[in-house]
């Protein structure tokens, strides 16, 4: 089984496969790029009830296209009438926002379910029809890669290569306003026309991905990227590109995963790995994931009670903290019975010294960026030159020892 | 307090000589007849107003007296009911890139994976247009501005780790980059410190003399005379504007705020500017 | 508290309490007279509500002039995904007698339809078929393999026990019903030696029939072929990637020539199967449409089960390489088969 992973990721798992897994690696990266402003935006619902919103645009298409005479399976009228409906949740959601007393994320839940349900209904009505060929509709909602055709990897491909160029071109825009709206519009951006852009990739890479993850998980595709890619960075334009970057990873791994056993449907598959790769960053991430932040606060407890407990040992004072005493038990600064050992009257020693030369510092300088790199996980060394530091001395006199 | 007894001041100097009068091509900012309301409630009522160029001005009023709503009127960030807004002589369309604006802080959300440096690029955002890479020059531009308010040092910091004080000084700097004429500030030394509110008083003087204009909406009335060239005192309707000496008399703020301001603390405004 | 004339309010909701309740009886008394059930004059017919079109085309044959059959899934309608709607729940809550296929067959209907059993006549005619003459599920220990009309012989169980359910609705046409199954049991008859014979002439190395799920094991047993479907039993369950892969490499192995698309299948999937196959060089065409799960359009030769079957036959015998008439075993199938 492994080989045949390993075939799988290497394109070697047979035409079908191969075609699915550019697919989805391009949708997963045009996904998580837009995505990402979607997130930013804090409208990462409305996608939801947009993706929700093409259900009935499938329907009518469908109808209207076997009363023109056709079997109803022309896939880009589908895909049109899908697009169609998604808009008009969208515009739905935003008249009852603004013209009701009701919030945006009741709006959000009333067009989703109204939308999704009157679809439900139109494939109930469409299944008695007995013209035209409606098998195949359903796959909408969870999408099927197994039949998926050349023609459909190229229009995927053209999309999605379109969808990226267009938030290269945007991001700038879409970054402001999603900032700072106000600020937006002082310096000439339109907000209203800029959200329109955004809503209208979102709507693209939701008709792409109808058939290769379907309608009810292409938001995990648009979500879930940005969310983990979040943690690897403070800047947006990297933000954008890490989420990009799970996105597509997800889309191949996950349709790798699903060519290389039996009975694995590739959408939920996806959406499965997409999910691990946020685990994982929610976790490992460097300086923001859960694993760092838990080490930085057990290093800084530790740092702390060291600190307090040796001030404490210089001053001659009792320390009655057990976890102080622990610690400085385990660094060798004090002995078993609680009395300083020579390393630890020596750091005591310049500890007293440092928190004295701060005292003096946060008297000269008011200066608030220097205070500002004052905190007790550095010493005033690495913080102030050597001539501030002696002029500092010279208030203080020379330094003292700690008796035993 | 009815506004009815109001609506027919003149601009009243103390000591009786007339208050200048700006030609309108030269205002960095005019406004004629604007009105602006949320919903029935106006916010700025047919409000007259001029601001004389190269001058540091101050917006004075009471709690819900207009003064973001007429900054943001001024800016087309709200829409407004009625009057004109007139930016050096031209519309504000035409003369949008010559204005920078420095919101108040609340309104941004500090998780946003953005660092100082971004920040104050994007006040470059006319020059650089949707595609332009950001060059070193435009860099070094960026890290000149935050020099100017003291914050160079924290270029890579994400701004969610910054202080009140710090992050009204990274916006500040945005809008050193914009490279403006005429800047306006809301609120800008609300709840910062003392060094804080230092710095930046410095930098918009700085500004001042090489030519820019300021207007800011300023909340602390003990430092109205001590920071001010000029001062529009509003409550919902213009009260007085003018200089600051002839202006922020005892009357014209009792006027302004009613009877919320008792009569010795008008007294201890009085104070010579510095 | 104001006192003469009601106030403005209350006189607009007086207005609107009088129209709603106008309007109500309007709607009453038109709504009561319609008929309940739109009964003929003449002698009543025994109303019947079948599901799949193969059953009631059974039913009709069976029940002639007294019967009238109404059928629940049209022509490319599939049975395995089918949910009723609220006009069938009433159609079938108004008939004389309900006939369904069982064996899970319609998978959505059987909770409804085991209700509905403790109410009217509900009869599953493939139920009746002995259980060793059933292949087994692929997937499901207990369950078995509906699609037993893909091989006539199996089919005159079924029709027997249609004759038997219309009998017990109405014991005095008896003789009736008993002659006219014994007549169309015959043609079926015909029909079961008609695919034999015409089956037999397709080469051995051809007989590999691969189509979009799998709605042919019996007819497979019946005839001696290979029996391959892109998806299981049921279309509900989704072909994986690697099913198409697996397909991909028996085409090219086998050799095979000729696959088929379904009627009341998507058919993306044999598509894939061909673009996959022609990837390795490989060229694989469509044989034909066949019907599976559902019979052709109503009023036609395909539209009856005899037909369907017909066609069924003859197409796969002319693509896999046999030798069949052009126009089928009574020359009646639609030109291009």
């Amino acid at each position: 089984m492994f080989e045949t992973l390993l075939d799988a990721f290497l394109f070697r798992a047979g035409y079908n496969a191969a075609l699915v897994t550019v697919g989805t690696t391009l949708l997963g990266i045009a996904a998580g790029s837009t995505g990402t402003f979607i997130f930013l935006r804090k409208r990462a619902l409305i996608s939801d009830a947009v993706a929700h919103a093409t259900l009935p645009g499938v329907g009518i298409a469908f109808m209207v296209l076997v009363a023109l005479g056709g079997d109803g399976r022309n896939l880009p009228a589908l895909l049109a009438g899908s697009a169609l409906s998604a808009w008009l949740g969208l515009l739905a959601v935003q008249w009852i926002s603004r013209r009701t007393r009701l919030a945006e994320d009741a709006a959000i839940g009333a067009v989703l379910s109204v939308f999704f349900g009157g679809g439900i209904v139109l494939l109930t009505v469409i299944q008695t029809m007995t013209t035209g060929r409606r098998a195949g509709l359903e796959e909408f909602l969870l999408g099927a890669t197994a039949g998926m055709l050349f023609h459909d990897a190229v229009f995927i491909a053209a999309a999605g290569l379109l969808v990226l160029t267009l938030v290269i071109a945007l991001r700038r825009a879409m970054t402001l306003v999603a900032f700072d709206p106000g600020f937006a519009t002082s310096v000439g951006i339109s907000v209203a026309r800029t959200d329109l852009a955004m809503m209208a990739l979102t709507m693209a890479v939701t008709v792409v991905g109808l058939k290769l993850v379907g309608l009810i998980l292409i938001v995990a595709m648009l979500i879930i990227p940005p969310v983990a890619a979040r943690f690897w960075s403070d800047s947006t334009n990297s933000v954008v590109w890490i989420a990009g970057l799970i996105g597509g990873t997800s889309g191949f791994l996950g349709a790798a995963l699903s060519a290389s056993a039996p009975d694995l449907p590739t959408g939920p598959i996806i959406v499965l790995v997409c999910f691990a790769l946020f685990a994982v960053s929610i976790t490992f991430a460097p300086q923001r994931g859960l694993f760092a932040a838990m080490l930085r606060y057990r290093a800084f407890h530790r740092h702390v009670h060291r600190r307090q407990g040796l001030l404490a040992l210089a001053r001659g004072e009792e320390i009655l903290d057990p976890v102080t005493v622990s610690v400085l038990r385990k660094a060798g600064l004090v002995r078993r019975d609680g009395v300083a050992t020579e390393a630890g009257r020596a750091q005591a020693a310049r500890i007293l010294r440092d928190e004295r030369r701060w005292d003096i510092a946060r008297q000269i300088h008011r200066d608030e960026a220097v205070i500002n790199r004052q905190d007790i996980l550095r010493p005033i060394e690495d913080v102030l030159t050597r001539d501030e530091i002696a002029e500092i001395d010279r208030r203080i006199g020379p330094p003292e020892a700690v008796p035993s | 307090m009815t506004m009815a007894e109001n609506t027919a001041l003149e601009l009243v100097a103390a000591n009786g000589r007339p208050v200048r009068h700006t030609d309108l091509a030269d205002a960095p900012l005019a406004v004629r007849e604007l009105t602006v309301s949320y919903g029935q409630k106006p916010a700025v009522f047919s409000l007259d107003a001029t601001f004389a160029p190269g001058r540091l001005a101050a917006i004075v009023g009471p709690n819900g007296a207009g003064k973001s709503t007429f900054l943001k009127a001024a800016l087309g960030m709200v829409p407004k009911l009625s009057g004109q807004v007139i930016v050096f002589g031209q519309p504000l369309a035409a003369a949008r890139h010559r204005i920078a604006y420095v919101p108040q802080r609340a309104s941004v959300d500090w998780d946003f994976p953005t660092r100082v440096i971004d920040v104050v690029l994007m006040g470059m955002y006319r020059q650089l247009g949707l595609l332009r890479r950001v060059s070193a020059k435009q860099r070094d531009a960026a890290l000149a501005c935050l020099a100017r308010v003291g914050m160079e040092d924290f270029s890579d910091r994400q701004i969610g780790q910054l202080s009140g004080g710090q992050q009204q000084r990274v916006f500040l700097a945005r809008a050193l980059a914009q490279d403006a004429d005429l800047y306006l500030l809301d609120e800008p030394f609300a709840g910062v410190d003392a060094a804080t509110e230092r710095a930046i008083i410095d930098v918009l003087k700085a500004i001042r003399d090489e030519g820019r204009t300021v207007v800011c909406v300023h909340h602390d009335l003990t430092t109205v005379a001590q920071y001010f060239d000029d001062v529009l005192l509003l409550n919902v309707h213009k009260i007085a504007e003018g200089p600051v000496e002839d202006v922020f008399t005892a009357e014209n703020l009792q006027k302004t705020y009613g009877g919320r301001l008792a009569a010795v603390h008008i007294d201890q405004l009085r104070l010579d500017p510095q | 508290m104001s006192t003469g004339r009601p106030d403005r309010k209350s006189r607009t909701a007086a207005f609107w309490r009088r129209a709603c309740t106008a309007l109500a009886a309007a709607v009453f008394a038109v709504t009561a007279q319609l008929p309940v059930t739109s009964a003929q004059a003449g002698p009543a017919k025994l109303h019947v509500v079948a599901t799949t079109s193969m059953i009631a085309d059974a039913a009709r044959q069976v029940g002639g002039e007294e019967v009238r059959v109404r059928e629940l899934m049209g022509p490319g309608i599939d049975p395995h995904a089918y949910r009723q709607t609220r006009t069938d729940i009433a159609a079938m809550t108004r008939a004389d007698l309900v006939l369904w296929h069982g064996l899970y067959l319609e998978a959505q209907l059987e909770e409804f339809m085991h209700k509905l059993a403790q109410r009217r006549s509900v009869v599953a005619v493939a139920e009746s078929l002995p259980k060793d003459r059933l292949l087994r599920h692929d997937d499901y220990a207990n369950q078995y393999d509906p699609h037993v009309w893909m091989d006539p012989q199996m089919w005159t169980g079924v029709v027997a026990a249609v004759r038997d359910a219309l009998i017990a609705a109405r014991p005095n046409a008896r003789a009736t019903f008993e002659a006219n199954a014994a007549r169309h049991i015959a043609e079926v008859e015909a029909l079961a030696a008609y695919a034999a014979d015409t089956l037999r002439s397709v080469p051995e190395q051809t007989r590999y029939l691969v189509t979009a799920h799998d709605a042919f094991n019996y007819f497979g047993r019946a005839y001696g072929f290979e029996v391959i479907g892109i998806q299981g039993i049921s279309t509900e369950s989704e072909a994986g990637l690697n099913r198409i892969a697996e397909l991909v490499s028996l085409l090219v192995e086998k050799n095979v020539g000729a696959v088929f698309v379904e009627s009341s299948v998507s058919d993306r999937n044999v598509r894939a199967l061909i673009e996959g196959a022609a990837a390795r060089g490989h060229k694989v065409s469509i044989g034909g449409e066949l019907f599976s799960d559902a019979m052709g359009a109503d009023g036609t030769y395909e539209g009856s089960y005899v037909g369907m079957l017909d066609h069924n036959v003859t197409t796969i015998t002319h693509a896999l390489g046999g030798t069949a008439p052009a126009r089928g075993m009574n020359s009646r199938l639609s030109a291009g088969s």
